[in-house]
């Protein structure tokens, strides 16, 4: 499992909310599909006024300055103006821009925040690509440079740079709400009716609730469609996971090939009943350990 | 399966989950088509069904283990949040606001950094002046040569009056774009956004500015051409170096936050300051138009020496009375 740097907001509801703070892959990411987008239609409206011959070379190259002026700092500010928050490429990688004190952002810092893009990101850009292996002095302080504002991203909590600083704004993952069946809902019966798996307190007192969603993790997983192969594996890993629960739980009676999907639905909705009953009871249970962790206490 | 069949967690995600897709619908209807397209009726349900959900989160926290229901919870509160709380502002207006009161009142508010952008201006200039006397050589350091175009202390005298009034090649929309993008554009977006990196970048670009305009006023002033240059510059000059000024004020703030933050944070200390400075760089931008429009157009109609003064620094005396003017609170 990755660590996900998270940031949390409480909003006045009182609840607090996590957001998942963009990085600097994903983020890079957007910046290039818009390079390329704006680049690719700079160019493209350019040959349109070329072929369509309506107005003089002079002109033409007027049109084109104007044109590749206005992919730089106008079209970030402005596309964050009008879908609050997100350039064309921050939708496609479906991050977005808000305010670190979670408020409506504000006109004056999304013109910011994008004034200092040419100060970070294109100014050192161009550099990059004009450097000369032979002039040390000015290679040197441009790479300094380029390090120095590079640095500031990753050394601070929301990965922020610097016109987000002045800002006051930050990038987050927009969350997507999906909303996904209730395990302990979809259980079925096991095959041979006269079987019906009972779960005593003493079965259940051995896992948390770790163990628990990893259980729902694979029970979700194993109603996709897979191939024969992908079938068989997953079989494997069922008869598996059944053996070592009944091993650890100590369930006595046996369990049929053909049952065993049943018994780890049955054994999830017990176990998630009896988990979430103690926990209102104030005996929260994070993983197996709890019990050892008791005795410490 | 009956009810009662149900674990609580279930159970209470049954009675609710309808009130969840609903929220869910209308959240992707104001993102997508805006709050302000929503009827009074959907309005007032996302805002009532975010409390429900900021409770239902609260809940399934405290009594839930279900993975599936508390990512969704999280994810879908958080999105409500956005869409009740930061939405989409109004686009209108913002121009007209900027232009009769904010930009004004940052003018007045910043005018000891603007005081600072003028003399770092003013004292590159002076030095620049001297620098040519003492030496024409040092002429050839500063001036960069594509924005000479040929005027140097090796050129004629005729050579260089007839630069000042002579046609230019190039008129209208093209000669427009090729001012607005040419050097002075370019040194007030960097003189800006450099500012933050400590002032430095911003005064040394602003003094290596005014010394430019040193030599090439010394040039001039040393051909007997210099109330002509005097003329040629000012008619979009006086805006348009105010323009460079005014955008080094607003990267020096930015500099002076960082390096005195006073009892803030350094970033809280520059947040407070890019209030102030970005509606400073605005008013740098729309000044540096102005001033395209006058070198492009202008500067081929009027041929006048004291026309083009007068036309130059009429356009000064009205920005200077929209700064010190606009915005002001009527008692």
């Amino acid at each position: 499992m990755t660590i996900r740097p998270m940031d949390q907001l409480l909003p006045p509801e009182g609840v607090p909310l996590n957001f998942r703070i963009a990085g600097i892959g994903v983020r890079t990411a957007a910046q290039i599909s818009d390079l390329l987008i704006t680049g690719v239609g700079a160019l493209a409206l350019f040959l349109l006024t070329l072929a369509l011959d309506i107005v003089t070379p002079g002109t033409a190259i007027a049109i084109a300055s104007m044109l590749f002026f206005f992919i730089r700092i106008p079209y970030y500010a402005m596309s964050e103006l009008i879908w609050n928050g997100q350039t064309i490429g921050k939708r496609l990688m479906k991050i977005k821009v808000v305010a670190s004190d979670g408020q409506a952002l504000t006109t004056q810092s999304l013109v910011v925040r994008n004034l200092m893009k040419e100060a970070e990101i294109f100014l050192p850009g161009t550099l990059l690509l004009t450097l000369d292996a032979n002039q040390m002095v000015p290679s040197i302080i441009s790479l300094l440079w380029i390090m120095a504002v590079l640095a500031v991203p990753l050394f601070n909590k929301r990965r922020r740079r610097l016109g987000d600083i002045i800002a006051g704004t930050y990038v987050i993952h927009l969350p997507k709400p999906v909303l996904l069946e209730d395990m302990s809902k979809a259980t079925r019966q096991p095959v041979a009716d006269e079987q019906k798996f009972r779960f005593l307190t003493h079965h259940l007192e051995h896992y948390g609730a770790f163990e628990l969603q990893t259980l729902e993790g694979f029970l979700r997983a194993s109603d996709r469609p897979k191939g024969p192969a992908a079938y068989k594996r997953h079989k494997e890993t069922l008869a598996a996971i059944v053996d070592q629960i009944r091993r650890k739980i100590e369930y006595a009676d046996p369990v049929r090939a053909q049952d065993q999907q049943a018994f780890l639905e049955a054994f999830y909705k017990a176990q998630r009943g009896y988990l979430e009953q103690r926990q209102l009871f104030g005996d929260k249970r994070a993983d197996k350990y709890h019990a050892a962790q008791d005795d410490q206490a | 399966m009956s009810d009662s069949d149900l674990i609580r967690s279930a159970r209470f995600r049954q009675e609710r989950e309808a009130d969840w897709i609903k929220l869910s619908t209308l959240v992707d209807k104001a993102e997508n088509q805006g709050m302000h397209r929503l009827s009074f009726q959907e309005a007032r349900d996302l805002a009532d069904l975010y409390r429900q959900a900021t409770t239902s989160l609260s809940i399934a926290r405290e009594i839930s283990l279900d993975r599936g229901l508390l990512d969704y919870l999280e994810a879908l509160t958080s999105r409500a949040y956005l869409s009740v709380y930061a939405p989409q502002q109004r686009l209108g207006g913002i121009i007209r606001r900027f232009l009769t009161s904010g930009g004004p009142r940052a003018m007045r508010a910043s005018w000891r950094v603007l005081l600072l952008g003028f003399l770092c201006m003013a004292a590159g200039a002076v030095a620049g002046y001297f620098f040519y006397f003492d030496n024409p050589e040092w002429f050839y350091v500063f001036m960069p040569s594509e924005l000479a175009g040929g005027r140097s202390p090796d050129a004629s005298t005729d050579y260089l009056h007839a630069q000042l009034y002579g046609e230019e090649d190039g008129s209208g929309l093209g000669a427009f774009a090729t001012y607005l993008f040419s050097h002075n554009t370019r040194i007030a977006i960097f003189v800006f956004g450099l500012g933050a990196f400590l002032c430095a970048p911003s005064i040394l670009l602003t003094f290596y500015n005014g010394l430019i305009l040193g030599v090439f006023f010394a040039l001039h002033v040393d051909r007997n051409l210099g109330w002509d240059l005097f003329g040629w510059l000012s008619i979009h000059g006086v805006t348009e170096l105010s323009a460079i000024c005014i955008a080094c004020a607003g990267g020096l703030k930015l500099g002076l936050a960082v390096l005195f933050p006073g009892n803030q944070t350094r970033a809280s200390a520059l947040r407070a300051a890019g209030h102030d400075a970005v509606k400073l760089a605005m008013i740098a931008a729309m000044m540096l138009v102005v001033a395209a429009l006058l070198e492009g157009f202008g500067r081929q109609l009027v041929q006048d020496q004291s026309t083009r003064i007068a036309i130059g620094w009429g356009v000064g005396a009205l920005w200077l009375l929209w700064f010190a003017l606009g915005g002001r609170e009527r008692s």
